[in-house]
């Protein structure tokens, strides 16, 4: 080996060895320890989340016999169930200039429809707004969400760990819980880029969302959600919403990618997609 | 049929758009893709339903007045949502006449958004749901 070779040689072991470090220190930092049976037992001592629960004000009727007239990609419905419904803080978040740009030229696009029509889940927050069941599981030092729509799972630890030092942008983020009093708190960060705040609205990488979920029921359950984020809002975001219990339920498949025919393409454009339908002509093929 | 099915099966009910809190949450898709302030009804028979995510599609031939024959598709919403509110999956069966209210869709391919079903015994399907969407 020449001496050309063993710095080469030597300097891509310093590169893989300062590489392999940075990976164990920003993803896998703590160590879970083996449930003992006492750790079993306590859970029966914390609010009992166990269950099927779904957003209070679905299925309830009470509207018009049949959906009413929008515009073209306003899947903007009534917005029940959010703090700022009877008086309180203005609905939706509060964007500082640079964001309010961005959403400006975002909805300067006129998109018919989101990359849900396309099956890509929303991630955090809109996950936890659907109008689908979510069922909570906990296990030592653990309360993980199942959520129907597109088949979601949010993990969060209440083991004690601290969030970890930068874990990597995903779409649910990373979430550390923790039990105040009759509270389920739950801190997360980390978001990919490509999901939104809102609709039209993205976030920074700075962006938080602390819930608190608490019993106000034998059967209700309700979720205060506060979205901070230094570059995009100007005053945190807090929004409430109630769910209802349903013992009688169980969580059902929901493959997206099963039989959509639904669309939205580059440019916004919505539709429907009939190919390989039973009344497709040959000649559309 | 138990009464309490018939009953549920029923009720008048939204197809709406979810947004069940101040946040996003609109559920799978818009309705940019039906003309929402248009309702039509065909008669026809059901050719084949797929129970399916994120929708069912009920499918219906429908002769048209020139003789021919034209097959209607029509969506619904998603059958975890219709199997908790009273339908089945045999609530539409191939082979049953029935009428069918829709929404039509907006690029004018047979079909649409179905807003409501009658079968052959007069009951009437809707899609249940509240402020709930698709």
């Amino acid at each position: 080996m020449t001496s050309t070779q063993r710095r080469v040689g030597a300097s891509l072991i310093a590169v893989v060895t300062a590489s392999a470090s940075w990976t164990i220190v920003g993803a896998q930092e703590w160590k879970a320890k083996a449930p003992t049976a006492a750790d079993w037992a306590a859970l029966a001592k914390l609010p009992d989340f166990t269950g099927v629960w779904e957003a209070a004000t679905v299925g309830r009727g009470g509207g018009a016999a049949t959906a009413p007239a929008r515009g073209a990609g306003a899947p903007a419905a009534p917005r029940a169930g959010g703090a700022g419904r009877a008086g309180g803080p203005p609905r939706g978040p509060q964007l500082t200039p640079a964001y309010a740009e961005k959403k400006r030229a975002l909805e300067a696009r006129r998109a018919e429809d989101s990359e849900t029509a396309n099956c890509l889940p929303p991630g955090m927050p809109g996950i936890m707004g659907q109008p689908y069941p979510y069922e909570f599981l906990l296990t030592p030092g653990k309360v993980t969400i199942v959520g129907e729509a597109y088949m979601q799972v949010r993990h969060i630890y209440t083991d004690g760990r601290p969030m970890p030092t930068d874990p990597d942008p995903t779409f649910h983020g990373t979430s550390i819980g923790r039990w105040e009093g009759d509270a389920l708190v739950v801190e997360t960060a980390a978001f990919s880029d490509t999901t939104m705040m809102d609709r039209n609205t993205p976030h920074s990488d700075k962006m938080r969302i602390v819930e608190r979920f608490r019993l106000t029921g034998p059967d209700l359950m309700t979720i205060e959600t506060t979205v901070t984020d230094p570059e995009a809002l100007a005053a945190p975001w807090t929004t409430t919403r109630t769910l209802a219990r349903h013992r009688d339920w169980t969580t059902r498949e929901y493959i997206c990618e099963e039989n959509n025919r639904n669309y939205v393409d580059a440019q916004g454009k919505a539709g429907i997609d009939l190919k390989d339908s039973p009344g497709e002509k040959k000649e559309q093929r | 049929m138990s009464s309490r099915i018939t009953r549920v099966l029923a009720m008048t009910v939204t197809i709406a758009v979810a947004v069940g809190t101040g946040r996003i949450a609109s559920a799978h898709h818009s309705f940019a893709a039906f003309d929402m302030t248009a309702e039509k009804t065909i008669t026809g028979v059901v050719k084949k339903v797929d129970w399916t995510n994120p929708h069912i599609w009920i499918w219906v031939d429908v002769t048209e007045a020139a003789g021919s024959t034209e097959t209607y598709g029509f969506e619904g919403m998603t059958p975890n949502f219709l199997s908790r509110r009273g339908w089945t999956r045999n609530s539409m069966q191939p082979g049953m006449k029935v009428s069918v209210t829709f929404r039509p869709m907006k690029d004018g391919k047979p079909g649409g958004m179905f807003v409501s079903g009658t079968l052959p015994d007069g009951k009437v399907l809707t899609m249940r749901g509240g402020e709930t969407g698709q």
